[in-house]
């Protein structure tokens, strides 16, 4: 039988200090309350509850749909939720992304960094991608200081198509300048 | 520990002429078709444009490993021509029985054929004891549908985005033919 949801074969990446796999049920009260507090408002928010399980939905869906995803963020020594990071690509979206979010108590600590790093990594792997770029809103120096930390550089800007959310555009190094 | 069946447990059900299993990536021509069409999809919040249609998309396949329960599609002579299913998303204070289906796959009682397989999965798999469904006052096709379902009002309740909607039920005593 083929599975809708690959979810039998999926991957599950360790960094030093976390475990990177889909989102699951378990996750959903975590990421509904990150999504509905001001922490969400550089990607949108923040969201009514109804929007946030939509979205909380969409974030598992996009894995059956594309094969891949948003990781959840499992902190390895108390099994908590972290926040999320890892390939995007939504319909609509100008080229494959390398999206990030964490949650408050996440924020400080590198884990952001860390997670990106592998869910590129395992991009290029894996998925064989040539180039990623990261979508940051320009008020946003926290998230364009990770970018420049991956060794990012800015590359334009992308209006969504719908909202008008202008976002920056920041390149990632090629898989081989990565590695 | 009892999670939720996960998306690769999910069921397949058969009628007559209808298939009905989870969506997945194939079915993303047929809601992006229903929802550029906003004449079709307007009790549905279309028109929508593409990338808001994938996320639908992908929303209802979420759906099915945050609930275990969702939305089926519903393949017809090997094209799909709509979805049905139940639907609860947080914060709504009801699940519903939903369908929608595509302009040309109206007028041929297949909502129906597809409502009634899902009320006996509801039944049968879920062990649920009633289904609820709901709609806005002036959505007369889904009340007469849900009427000939043996859907009777249950109660009237304001939703979370100020909508007034009669709530209808639908025992699961006996699905099919017989009312309960």
């Amino acid at each position: 039988m083929s599975a809708p949801l690959a979810f039998a074969n999926s991957p599950r990446l360790e960094t030093e200090r976390l475990i990177l796999r889909p989102p699951q049920a378990s996750d959903a009260a975590d990421e509904m309350a990150f999504l509905a507090s001001d922490r969400a408002a550089g990607i949108g928010g923040p969201f009514h509850p109804m929007q946030a399980f939509r979205s909380v939905a969409g974030l598992i869906g996009h894995w059956g749909l594309r094969g891949y995803g948003f990781f959840a963020l499992e902190e390895k020594t108390t099994g908590r939720y972290m926040g999320r990071v890892g390939p995007w690509f939504p319909e609509g979206w100008p080229e494959p992304e390398i999206g990030w979010s964490v949650v408050g108590e996440a924020e400080g600590k590198g884990y952001a960094y860390e997670a990106a790093l592998a869910s590129r990594a395992w991009a290029y792997d894996a998925l064989g991608w040539i180039t990623a770029i990261s979508l940051v809103e320009a008020t946003n120096d926290r998230s364009a200081g990770l970018a420049r930390r991956m060794g990012c550089t800015q590359d334009g800007t992308w209006t969504h198509p719908l909202d008008g959310w202008v976002v920056d555009i920041w390149r990632h190094p090629a898989p081989e300048a990565a590695a | 520990m009892s999670a939720p069946p996960t998306y690769a447990s999910a069921p397949r059900l058969q009628t007559e002429r209808l298939s009905l299993r989870p969506p997945r990536a194939q079915d993303a021509g047929a809601y992006r078709d229903f929802y550029a069409d906003g004449a079709a999809s307007a009790f549905y919040g279309g028109p929508l444009p593409e990338h808001r249609a994938w996320m639908r998309l992908a929303a209802d396949i979420g759906h099915w490993s945050l609930r275990g329960f969702g939305v089926f599609a519903l393949v017809h002579r090997g094209e799909t021509v709509g979805g049905c299913g139940l639907h609860h998303p947080q914060g709504w204070p009801s699940h519903e029985l939903t369908w929608w289906l595509a302009p040309g796959a109206r007028g041929a009682g297949l909502a129906r054929e597809a409502s009634e397989a899902v009320l006996g999965w509801a039944r049968d798999a879920l062990g649920w004891t009633a289904v609820e469904t709901h709609m806005k006052d002036d959505n007369l096709p889904a009340r007469r549908l849900a009427e000939r379902l043996g859907f009777a009002l249950h109660r009237r309740e304001t939703f979370p985005d100020g909508v007034a909607r009669d709530v209808l039920r639908r025992p699961l005593g006996a699905v099919g033919g017989a009312s309960a």
